[in-house]
């Protein structure tokens, strides 16, 4: 029930190779989130479990079975379009009747699917409605309520809450992730909203040009990103890249020498790469410390954003750019010197080709 | 503030272009003020609408009217002073007949030859165009090879003048036309298709449709290519089968398209007239003979001219066209509504 395998699927829309080699498998009643920039991919690979799209090459399978060349209506699964494509002339009742009407289903079995969802869904007050008349976010319940009367196996959602505001996307995305609970049904959602996929996931894969760059679950990602592009893809705001050579490696310390000649320690084991080989440290902004201790380095102020709760500082490290978030209310201005400290930071280590430099530790 | 500072810079050649536009702004702002202060800003909007209004007055409601008063008229005199009022007579000799399905129990036989050939024309003619240009419009909106040169094909005819088309068919089909020679070539009996009742009538049909679907046709295109593609995957999702996905998804959504065809269509096809005319021209015999005919021939082209009979014909068949066209937007707009509640 809900078993999807992917091995080596690609996808050309005709010499163009959109999809590279995917390799992936989804577990039943897993909460899988597709992410990554537009363009990359997503809506393709999804389309092409759904079966709208066929595979070029490659195998996918559902629940053990092949089904490259299994119609879409045969696979069990259910979709969710970005624009919901619900049928405008006719009312919700009859949108949610209308796949169900396809396989013969008693007329009474229908009816109380309908009202099953409805009720689940709070639609019940718009069933005689036409989408026309309904607000984004009813129509967005709508186009839920007619995957889920027909219970499929899996729920494949393609950027679902992308057209509604912020706040209904918000608690929207609450909702969602108590419909998985409940139905514990397998989904595959795909969006571009890294706070999305961090929130609902239980896995995330995260595509770029049509290739897999990490598979994990979101702390995994946040803490050990597999390379450049995923640390700066996942968190927010995005993760510092300071670009520097790496001077000299001890046993399980290192130092890097920063481009315009600041020093820092950073955590690595010794030998793991040769001295005087390019290196990016990859830094958080809500690691950095306004400290002068020790592993700390000069910068200069640019902008300042006070939030409140929390001040965000654009600062100018030896011409590197850096963000820091810094906890509650600070007293600075631009053009002011300081002082940052990675001391507490967790600092990511990549090399020339943006591939991850494991940790002595 | 700013909008009312005229824009100095931007490009000369934008400026330049603006010249000839201020000239004339500057010329008849000083009059339109005037005209303005006399009138009012209400007054203005009959002002702006007098000009088109004059031409529709001089061009379609005279017309109508002296068209309505020739209809009183009697006698073959040509211009109206000369002629003597009759009142209804004209109408009443239309109408009378023993027996209005049998056009030879009339006085005005040839009016209700007309009146059915054009009936049987109508109904033919319309339910055949509304069907090949609908399945011609789904065809054309598949991904098939070559897209834009099928349609280009198709919309074609629509280009020619009617009596291109009439000229272009009479070539085809006449007693040593093409189709002929073809027929002859490959062996086969020749056939008179013009001097057959039945064969002539079907080329006025299929003639009409050949030249006037791409029209039709890109208006159903157009309303398709405006369902939105993902509905028919949802649809795919949930395993409709094409037949039903047509009736429940396409054929309501087009419907405001079809019935602007089918308005389109039906008025066209009842004034139905030059490519005929230079077809067939009303025969063999009164085989072909539709209203327009029937009207301009009384009107103009016999001997014994009856201008006064035309004109009521006329106003009969315009009748008739209003009355059809009330009761498709009236059908139209009940649609509409009845959706919208439910
Ligand atoms: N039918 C098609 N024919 C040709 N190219 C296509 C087709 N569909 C998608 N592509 C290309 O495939 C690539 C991936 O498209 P896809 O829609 O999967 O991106 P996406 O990751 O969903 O982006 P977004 O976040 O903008 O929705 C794009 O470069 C797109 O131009
Ligand atoms: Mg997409």
């Amino acid at each position: 029930m809900g078993h999807i395998k992917l091995t080596n699927v690609t996808k050309s829309f005709g010499a163009v190779d959109v999809l590279h080699d995917i390799n992936l498998e989804i577990k039943d009643g897993e909460f899988v989130v597709f992410v990554g920039p537009s363009g990359c991919g997503k809506s393709t690979l999804l389309r092409m479990i759904a079966g709208l799209e066929k595979p070029t090459g490659g195998e996918l399978a559902i629940d053990g079975k092949v089904v490259n060349d299994v119609p879409a209506a045969d696979r069990g699964l259910a979709m969710v379009f970005q624009s919901y494509a619900l049928y405008p002339h006719m009312s919700v009742r009859q949108n949610l009747a209308f796949g169900l009407e396809n396989t013969r289903m008693p007329k009474v079995e229908i009816a109380e699917r309908i009202g099953e969802a409805a009720r689940m869904l709070e639609i019940e007050p718009y069933l005689e409605r036409r989408p026309g008349q309904l607000s984004g976010g009813q129509r967005q319940r709508v186009a839920i309520g007619r995957a889920i009367v027909r219970r499929p196996v899996a729920f494949l959602l393609d950027e679902p809450l992308s057209n509604l505001d912020a706040e209904l996307r918000g608690s929207t995305r609450a909702e969602l992730a108590a419909l998985h609970a409940r139905l514990s049904a397998t989904m595959i959602y795909v969006t571009h909203d890294q706070v999305e996929a961090m929130t609902l996931a239980d896995r995330i894969v995260v595509l770029r040009a049509g290739r897999i760059e990490q598979i994990g679950t979101p702390l995994e990602l946040y803490n050990r990103p597999a390379n450049r592009f995923v640390a700066g893809f996942i968190g927010s705001p995005h993760m510092n890249f300071l670009e520097g050579t790496l001077e000299a490696s001890g046993s399980d310390r290192a130092v890097a020498t920063l481009k315009g000649g600041h020093r820092l320690e950073v955590p690595m084991a010794g030998g793991a790469v040769a001295a005087g080989s390019p290196i990016t440290l990859g830094v958080r902004p809500q690691h950095i410390t306004l400290d002068a201790g020790e592993n700390s380095i000069p910068a200069k102020i640019r902008l300042v954003e006070a939030l409140g709760s929390e001040t965000v500082l654009h600062a100018d490290v030896a011409g590197q750019k850096v963000l820091v978030v810094a906890p509650g209310q600070h007293d600075l201005a631009p053009g002011a010197d300081i002082r940052l400290s990675l001391a507490a930071a967790p600092i990511h280590l990549f090399n020339d080709r943006g591939l991850r430099l494991e940790r002595a530790v | 503030m700013k909008a009312n500072v005229p824009r100095r810079s931007g490009s000369g050649l934008g400026e330049a272009a603006m010249v000839p536009v201020r000239l004339v702004m500057g010329a008849v702002d000083a009059p339109l003020r005037w005209v303005q202060r006399r009138l009012g800003i209400g007054g203005m909007a009959t002002f702006f609408l007098l000009p088109n209004m004059l031409i529709f007055g001089i061009f379609v409601l005279l017309p109508f009217f002296i068209n309505f008063a020739y209809s009183m008229t009697g006698g073959t005199a040509l211009f109206l002073p000369d002629r003597t009022f009759v009142g209804t007579e004209q109408y009443a000799r239309l109408f009378d007949c023993v027996n209005y399905a049998d056009p030879n129990s009339c006085t005005e036989d040839t009016f209700w030859t007309a009146v059915g050939n054009t009936a049987w024309f109508v109904l033919l003619q319309v339910s055949l165009m509304i069907l090949f240009s609908l399945v011609t419009a789904l065809i054309l909106n598949r991904d098939l090879m070559a897209r834009s040169f099928w349609r280009a094909v198709f919309f074609f005819p629509v280009l020619l003048s009617p009596v291109v088309v009439g000229l272009i068919w009479k070539w085809i089909l006449q007693r040593q036309g093409l189709l002929n020679f073809g027929l002859y070539s490959l062996g086969l009996e020749p056939h008179t298709w013009l001097n057959d009742r039945n064969w002539s009538f079907a080329a006025t049909v299929g003639v009409s449709i050949w030249a006037h679907m791409g029209f039709y046709t890109l208006i159903l295109l157009a309303g398709l290519q405006a369902i939105p593609k993902d509905l028919y995957e949802a649809a795919e999702m949930d395993g409709t089968r094409p037949a039903r996905a047509f009736w429940r998804i396409t054929l309501p959504l087009l419907m405001p398209n079809l019935l602007v065809v089918v308005v389109l269509v039906l008025i066209r096809a009842v004034q139905i007239f030059d490519e005929v005319y230079v077809l067939t021209g009303g025969g063999p015999g009164t085989s072909t003979l539709y209203l327009t005919q029937y009207i301009y021939e009384t009107g103009f082209a016999t001997q014994l001219r009856n201008p006064g009979l035309a004109a009521a014909a006329s106003i009969l068949m315009g009748v008739v066209l209003v009355i059809l066209t009330l009761v498709q937007l009236g059908l139209g707009r009940k649609g509409e509504n009845k959706g919208a509640r439910k």
